[in-house]
């Protein structure tokens, strides 16, 4: 990686931070679907990335985002499994071909497909996390698993949209 | 050692995942014990001026209802003081009069809403005010529609409320029509409706009654509007009535909050520790 790279980078995980803080923090449909766009802050590092410093970003990702949402610990600890099981994932869903040295962890070299099962697949470990932790209640099993589902669906598209917009 | 030494640096991103996985889970469920954990939460002076920098976009296109909230308060205050000097001329049969600091125990303090949720699980509201000002944790907060809730931190000039809208909040209150005593709790879902149980079955509740905080209350006045009855039910094995209470409160719009300061709950919690351990004896 150049500095050049890692400086971009640097500034894509800052700009989604705040993009969830001011922007998305409000944003609510029909009480259920939330959305979380700063787990893209962790999905979309490059491939190469060292583990543990991927686990760091994650944990200091989450507890950033935790501050501001009175819930300190709850999206670190969803953050950081994250970014633990990012490497793992990553290995289940390869191509049949195999990774290309030249591919970039984006929309435009991975594919309408694998991108979306990709993001699908960590937001839904993310946000099972959060809101079960969240609710601290079996009672509430089902809200639970309605606002996973509807959160999903809306983290989801919102992130794959943002990659329509990226330059690359 | 030296396989020790291996172990550890191949399963270096394990043990941190670990570690850092179980500090968040122990912040997580330590935080409600710590009151003054002002760094981690948006009492936190950076984070509570960055949100109210960001909340001001929904203060101006929430200032039509804020308006009309406050124009019917005052019209009710007015009203109070009407009714309140009526009852000054004819002085009531028993000759009892309250002690007049027991009478102008409550001191306001007002707040200006800086950042809220309504729908987690658990919800907090940040307000503009803090411990500069006299705020302390535990003290009522309400708005001029109705109860609100209780401050949960301070720092020097901002405040964490804690929301009806909690899971592990609930508020002593009672039916204004024939003084029974329930408590009030959020069911965790929808933001405009929570549930008052503990009332006996076998009293009469109606549609529409109004639901104020009860005489028994250490933080809030009593009869303060919580809101108002909009489902009357009882599960088939209970001797309570289950009831949906509709907010009087709109939280989506809140802007302005009172804090409410009660200057004799020190002397009363006291006095009530000593006779309980009387009865200990």
């Amino acid at each position: 990686m150049t500095p050049r790279s890692i400086f971009s980078q640097v500034l894509i995980f800052i700009f989604y931070l705040l993009l969830q803080i001011f922007f998305v923090r409000q944003l609510v449909l029909f009480n259920y679907a939330f959305c979380f766009v700063y787990i893209a802050s962790i999905i979309l590092l490059p491939f190469d990335i060292n583990r543990i410093t991927l686990i760091l970003l994650g944990f200091f990702a989450g507890m950033t985002v935790d501050i501001f949402y009175n819930t300190i610990g709850a999206n670190a600890a969803a953050m950081t499994l994250i970014a633990f099981l990012r490497p793992s994932v990553i290995s289940l869903l390869t191509p049949h071909r195999g990774y290309d040295e030249r591919q970039t962890l984006s929309l435009n070299s991975m594919g309408l497909t694998w991108f979306i099962t990709y993001a699908t697949t960590l937001t839904i470990i993310h946000h099972f996390v959060l809101f079960l932790l969240e609710a601290s209640d079996w009672g509430l099993f089902l809200p639970v698993m309605a606002k996973v589902i509807c959160s999903t669906i809306f983290t989801t598209t919102v992130v794959v949209i943002i990659q329509f917009f990226r330059r690359d | 050692m030296y396989q020790l030494v291996q172990f550890i640096t191949r399963q270096r991103a394990f043990i941190l995942f670990a570690f850092l996985e179980v500090l968040s889970l122990w912040f997580f469920y330590s935080y409600n014990n710590y009151p003054n954990a002002i760094f981690f939460n948006t009492s936190n002076y950076y984070a509570a001026k960055a949100l109210s920098t960001s909340n001001s976009i929904r203060e101006y296109a929430n200032l039509r209802e804020a308006n009309t909230e406050l124009a019917s308060e005052n019209n009710y205050l007015n009203s109070m003081i009407a009714k309140l000097q009526a009852q000054q001329l004819d002085k009531s049969i028993v000759n009892y009069k309250a002690d007049s600091t027991v009478a102008s125990r409550f001191k306001f303090v007002v707040a200006k809403v800086s950042g809220l949720t309504t729908s987690q699980f658990n919800n907090y509201i940040t307000i503009d005010k803090g411990s500069a000002d006299g705020l302390a944790p535990g003290m009522g907060v309400i708005s001029s529609t109705g109860v609100v809730g209780k401050v949960k931190s301070c720092s020097e000039h901002y405040s964490v409320v804690i929301s009806i809208l909690h899971s592990e909040y609930s508020i002593s209150a009672k039916l204004k029509s024939n003084n029974e005593i329930g408590s009030v709790k959020w069911k965790g879902v929808n933001s405009e409706i929570v549930e008052m149980t503990e009332v006996s079955r076998y009293k009469t509740v109606r549609a529409k009654d109004t639901i104020v905080t009860s005489d028994f209350n250490y933080v809030f006045p009593p009869n303060i509007t919580i809101g108002y009855v909009k489902k009357v039910g009882v599960k088939p094995d209970q001797t309570f009535h289950e009831i949906d209470v509709q907010l009087a409160t709109n939280f989506h719009t809140l802007a302005y909050v009172y804090v409410i300061n009660n200057k004799l709950l020190g002397e009363q919690k006291a006095l009530e520790e000593k006779s309980e351990d009387v009865k200990a004896k």
